[in-house]
């Protein structure tokens, strides 16, 4: 039997941090799962995690010494590696660290699954990205865990000099979820792309947090999310780009886009610049509404049933984040996705 | 066709129609005219209930139902059709699968198969091509940066494809050159002809439309109610002396 509070040398985020006031972790952290799992992944084994964090919540696996592995990508993949997390066994605490590496000039793709099939698991997964020069990363992750788990990813990006990585979120699933990205923009011309959907049902909670910092010249980023909140769902949206000394002509970019769709769905939304020079372009934003009416009635007034209509707008709002994606195999992937084939 | 009895309806608590009647018979083409704020549109968004109109008082009669029992997409798959002065965009929504949605939700409301893609492509071809109205808007969203001129044309196609009983257009010609007037006027009097059940119920301002698609009943509404009803002529009555000159004053406003 084991709690995360109990582990040393962690101090767990709170609601008093500024980046966790919308979120509460307590219960997780002293939840007692009957035994810890590590992940296999059938890649090299790493001694070290490859790059450190500030993050808190990164040294649970560091502290329950979960084996980090390495995916090196050195040649172009002609499909995307297909990565499946799915978690079977009830209440025990999961953990997988993986840095997924793609050499200079590489054009790669990675899909990651997570799905569940138990009750009152944990799954702490961290992931750091390192694409070396002029190399490209198209990643997307599809997140389906289902009610009573949770499940924390904490993310490392390391871009080098006109290196690229285009990273989608599909974040489904019922259970409790959060994101953490932390981004050193230290390489000229690098570009980060981070897309989003986020759909959530029922009492469903997903926070996304995001530090991105701009520390070289032409750096680009552009953080992306849209949400569509049913029931009594939550979402946080955390986005914080700081552009420093040496940054100039970045471009950084934020956007959160949200539709209610239910009187007690609720998004907190906090899109932040940080900016110390002055030659750059930078914009940030955030949406929230509800299915625009005139648009419902125009869809109804051709004979369109209420549901039948307010699933195409709905769709239209999402599609853009699958619209994004800009590798094909991709949404080939997503569109031939069924989750039964997985859990 | 349509018996609108005492119709009393209110916009934002305000009472704009003032217990209006109307009778459509099958086969006729009625003209609502009147000046600003007289209540034309409020009557055609209330026939097509728009969220926006509260009917306190009276009765509709539609093909022996109560209209207002029907909720908007019920009185479009009764065969009900209004064509918006101002298509509202909607990205994202691609305008052939739009179509095809709208097509297939009519068939199965009447309990007819629905038409696959093949099906919905062959039909729209030969519809459209009637008339030589360009396909390219199918290819594209849903009224998305349509020019006014490409709004009122996708209408049209709706107009086409649904194939309606009671056609409503209202101010269908504000904004188009007289060729596209000359378009409404073809497919709407082609459609009139195909099916001589078919009723259309049309406001405009203008006398131009008019001269193309020649009304039976000519209806003057002032301060929600029918003031004056009568045939082309008052119409072009209207056109050469103006509303005081046919003895309908402005005291509206």
């Amino acid at each position: 039997m084991m709690k995360l509070i109990d582990l040393k040398n962690i101090k767990f985020p709170t609601k008093k941090d500024e980046e966790f006031r919308k979120i509460d972790l307590s219960l997780l952290y002293g939840y007692e799962f009957k035994e810890k799992k590590d992940h296999v992944l059938d890649f090299d084994v790493l001694n070290n995690d490859a790059l450190s964090s500030n993050n808190e919540l990164y040294k649970i696996n560091q502290n329950l010494d979960a084996k980090s592995y390495e995916l090196n990508i050195v040649q172009n993949t002609d499909e995307p590696i297909v990565i499946i997390h799915k978690l079977n066994d009830d209440a025990v605490l999961n953990t997988s660290t993986l840095n997924i590496k793609v050499a200079k000039e590489i054009q790669a793709s990675v899909i990651e699954v997570f799905v569940s099939n138990c009750q009152n698991s944990f799954y702490s997964v961290n992931r750091t990205f390192e694409v070396e020069q002029s190399a490209n990363l198209n990643y997307f992750k599809y997140q389906d865990i289902k009610e009573s788990n949770s499940l924390i990813i904490n993310t490392i990006i390391d871009l080098k000099d006109k290196a690229t990585i285009e990273h989608s979120n599909f974040e489904l699933g019922d259970g409790v979820n959060v994101n953490i990205y932390e981004t050193a923009l230290n390489s000229e011309e690098s570009n980060l792309n981070i897309n989003g959907l986020v759909r959530l049902y029922n009492e469903t909670k997903s926070s996304s947090i995001f530090n991105t910092y701009h520390n070289n010249k032409s750096s680009f980023s552009n953080i992306n999310f849209k949400h569509s909140l049913h029931d009594h769902s939550r979402a946080v949206f955390e986005a914080k780009s700081i552009v420093n000394d040496g940054a100039n002509f970045s471009k950084v970019l934020q956007n959160s886009n949200t539709i209610l769709l239910s009187d007690d769905a609720v998004i907190f939304a906090k899109p932040h610049l940080e900016i110390h020079i002055d030659e750059l372009e930078a914009s940030h934003g955030a949406t929230v509404g509800s299915l625009n009416q005139e648009q419902l009635l125009y869809l109804r007034a051709r004979g369109i049933s209420d549901t039948k209509a307010y699933e195409m707008l709905l769709s239209a709002f999402e599609n853009e984040i699958y619209d994004n994606i800009k590798d094909d195999k991709i949404k080939e992937f997503i569109t031939n996705f069924k989750r039964s084939d997985y859990v | 066709m349509l018996d609108i009895k005492d119709l009393k309806v209110n916009i934002n608590d305000k009472e704009i129609l003032k217990g209006l009647d109307l009778k459509i018979n099958p086969g006729e083409i009625h003209v609502l005219m009147g000046q600003n704020g007289a209540g034309k549109s409020t009557l055609v968004k209330t026939l097509s209930a728009h969220f926006d109109c509260e009917v306190t008082d009276g009765d509709i009669d539609y093909k022996g139902k109560d209209l207002l029992e029907l909720d908007v997409s019920e009185r479009a798959n009764e065969g009900i059709f209004m064509s918006f002065q101002n298509p509202v965009e909607v990205p994202g929504v691609n305008n052939s699968y739009f179509l095809r949605t709208a097509i297939n939700e009519k068939r199965k409301y009447n309990g007819q198969e629905e038409l696959d893609t093949m099906e919905f492509l062959k039909l729209s071809k030969t519809q459209l091509a009637k008339f030589d109205i360009d396909k390219k808007l199918m290819k594209r969203d849903l009224n998305d940066g349509f020019s006014g001129g490409e709004k009122k044309r996708n209408e049209l196609m709706q107009l086409l494809l649904l194939q309606p009983e009671l056609i409503m257009l209202d101010e269908i010609d504000s904004g188009l050159d007289v060729d596209a007037i000359k378009t409404v006027a073809t497919v709407v009097n082609d459609m009139l002809q195909e099916d001589k059940n078919r009723s259309l119920l049309m406001i405009t301002h203008y006398d131009r439309l008019l001269s193309l698609i020649k009304p039976d009943f000519v209806h003057i509404l002032k301060d929600g109610k029918i003031v004056k009803t009568g045939d082309y002529n008052l119409a072009l009555e209207l056109d050469s002396k103006g509303y005081e000159g046919i003895g309908i004053n402005d005291e509206i406003n």
